[in-house]
């Protein structure tokens, strides 16, 4: 260890008290930006999976503008070929088809409109959870081609239960035509997302296609990735790859605007922490040092006196600050550490807030990651030794005689 | 030339005056002096005649208002504040009315401090470490800190401090005064012997009776000027 080094490491411990207070400070307010990062990542993750794994899938094709018209003669062009491909694609995981209509839903008590979602039950399975959410009757489990699978809040809307019957009307594709069937209710889901639960029915696609007058040709087919950081990549070539021949494919943060602007202000909000942080880092280090400096004026000037340059004195006090970031940064690496490992256990209960458009449905926990352990530590390392120039520039200036004094 | 007939420091016409509040106070108007190696030297007189402004200036820790220092034939005011702090670190030692120790660093520490600033290899500077601990009598303390020895043991270590890089000089503000007179008689006798021996020269400020009738040449500063000069044999 140098002679500076040496000097430096044990002058932090002069005064234990002060040593200890600033670095706990510094060391909790690191610990805390590794556990809110970590926090923010969890929800974001977890908002993203109850919005993509609920129904809507990591991304979606469809015939280009169904999205801003929403009229079912909008489909998918080449379907049959599409959904062959990928079968056949080692980036997807699970896909399934769909028609979407607006139609109406009458029962003897009551009519709401909603969006008639025709549906593949063996393929929906895969990719949304609607299955996983029943709460009364099944999803499809017989053959029925009139059944009907609807949200909870419309079933009470509707006054109806599993058995019961309804009417679906819908507009046939191109010519506008009014097609209307006899349904029975077979399912009743409760997603706790008023969206889904009061304003969508799901019938079997071939059902729906035959109202709609779509003779095999769907809306919408949803997917997943096997790796889910493909549908954050907007670069990636698989969405140029299948939005050919009129068709359109998008990920989720195309999809969900807000959701992507959420995922956004994660990362905002970290920075805004960090840089908070680093302020009080940069306030408790130069007011520990400079109280050190004034403490120990007439030994800096001794030390100017027997022949330390500026150079030496200002080296001096820029290791003391980094000394003492380096302790606080292992405390606070180390506390970060345990509270996030703790709360990843137990986990953080936002069930059922709903917030842009999605509702988190389990519990969120912390994710780890190297930023946390690499890039905040060395941030506040950087920080405090760029902020430590200050005190290190003052005490090298000094002049000898005045912080002498009485002496030489 | 004779070393011992070696100017070790000249000054000309030095004069030092203090702004205090926008008024004017003169520290020295007008002291020449020359200092010849080898000698031990008190510069005495009341308090605030100016004594500690004249060592500060002479160490180049203090800017004359107008005046010329050389030190070793160096003209200070041609050198820059890193080339004084190489002369100081190189040619001269400081003993503090207060010890001034560092008070992180053990007894040897303090004493390597210099040694490892000028780039003393490691071996040599424990030989002189060693060396220097015994000729003042502190051998078993060199692992301790300093508020672990008593005031008259500090300054021995402070003397040893002084002259162990071998300086052209060493300067002594004080040295005695916050020690017993026994123990200050003890240092005195030491600082004595080191200068008959190695021809050290010891230029002290000082008030103690002590001093004074020991040195071999005594300066009395008065109102910022020398009122008189006197060299013993």
């Amino acid at each position: 260890m140098s002679l500076y080094s040496r000097l430096a490491w044990r002058n932090i411990f002069r005064n234990k008290r002060r040593t200890y207070i600033t670095g706990i400070a510094v060391a909790v307010g690191l610990a805390a930006l590794m556990f809110l990062d970590a926090l923010y990542i969890g929800m974001a993750d977890n908002m993203i999976a109850a919005a993509t794994a609920s129904f809507t899938g990591e991304a979606q094709i469809h015939g280009r503008d169904f999205l801003l018209a929403r009229d079912a003669n909008l489909t998918v062009a080449g379907s049959e070929r599409l959904l062959a491909d990928l079968r056949n694609d080692t980036l997807v995981k699970a896909f399934t088809p769909r028609t979407l209509s607006q139609g109406m839903v009458t029962s003897a008590a009551n009519v709401n409109p909603v969006l008639l979602v025709g549906v593949r039950p063996d393929t929906e399975r895969a990719l949304s959870q609607m299955d996983d959410v029943i709460e009364a009757g099944d999803y499809f489990g017989g053959n029925d081609p009139q059944n009907i699978v609807i949200g909870r809040k419309l079933a009470d809307l509707l006054e109806v239960g599993v058995g019961d019957r309804v009417v679906v009307t819908v507009s046939r594709a191109g010519s506008g035509e009014l097609s209307q069937d006899l349904f029975r209710v077979s399912g009743i889901y409760r997603f706790n997302t008023d969206d889904l639960d009061d304003g969508l029915a799901f019938v079997r696609i071939e059902k729906a296609q035959d109202m709609l007058g779509l003779a095999g040709r769907v809306n919408e087919i949803a997917l997943s990735f096997k790796d889910p950081r493909v549908s954050q990549d907007e670069t990636h070539p698989f969405w140029t790859d299948y939005s050919t021949g009129g068709n359109e494919a998008l990920g989720w943060p195309r999809l969900f605007p807000a959701l992507k602007s959420v995922y956004q202000m994660t990362t905002a909000a970290s920075l805004i922490l960090g840089l908070l942080l680093f302020t009080v880092v940069a306030l408790g280090i130069v007011n520990t040092m400079f109280m050190s400096i004034y403490e120990r004026m007439f030994e800096f000037g001794v030390l100017r006196a027997v022949g330390t340059r500026p150079g030496g004195i200002r080296r001096l006090v820029i290791l003391e600050a980094g000394s003492l970031a380096l302790l606080s940064i292992a405390l606070g690496v180390g506390l970060g550490f345990l509270v996030t490992l703790i709360v990843s256990l137990t986990g953080v209960n936002y069930q059922n807030i709903e917030f842009a458009g999605v509702t988190i449905k389990e519990l969120i926990y912390p994710v780890f990651h190297l930023k946390q352990y690499v890039i905040f530590p060395a941030g506040v390392l950087l920080f405090t030794l760029l902020v430590g120039l200050y005190p290190a520039g003052f005490a090298a200036r000094m002049s000898v005689t005045r912080a002498m004094k009485r002496t030489m | 030339m004779n070393p011992q007939h070696r100017h070790l420091i000249e000054t000309e016409g030095l004069i030092k005056t203090y702004s205090d509040n926008g008024v004017q106070v003169p520290a020295l108007r007008g002291v020449d002096l020359t200092i010849h190696a080898g000698e031990f030297t008190a510069i005495v007189g009341p308090s605030g005649s100016g004594k500690t402004t004249l060592l500060n200036i002479i160490s180049g820790l203090d800017k004359p208002t107008s005046g010329k220092v050389w030190l070793d034939g160096r003209l200070v005011s041609d050198m820059s504040g890193a080339e004084l702090s190489d002369f100081r670190r190189d040619h001269i030692g400081f003993i503090f009315q207060a010890y001034n120790l560092i008070p992180v660093l053990k007894v040897e520490e303090n004493i390597e401090y210099i040694m490892l600033l000028q780039g003393v290899p490691k071996e040599e500077r424990h030989r002189r470490v060693h060396d220097i601990l015994r000729d003042v009598d502190l051998e078993d303390y060199a692992h301790r800190y300093p508020n672990r020895l008593s005031g008259g043991q500090q300054q021995r270590v402070a003397i040893a401090r002084a002259m162990v890089s071998h300086p052209l000089m060493i300067l002594a503000d004080e040295p005695t005064a916050n020690l017993d007179s026994k123990t200050g008689a003890d240092l005195l006798d030491m600082m004595r012997h080191l200068n008959a021996e190695h021809g050290m020269t010891f230029i002290f400020s000082t008030h103690d009776r002590m001093i004074v009738d020991k040195a071999k040449r005594v300066i009395v500063i008065r109102d910022g000027i020398v009122a008189s000069d006197e060299t013993r044999n």
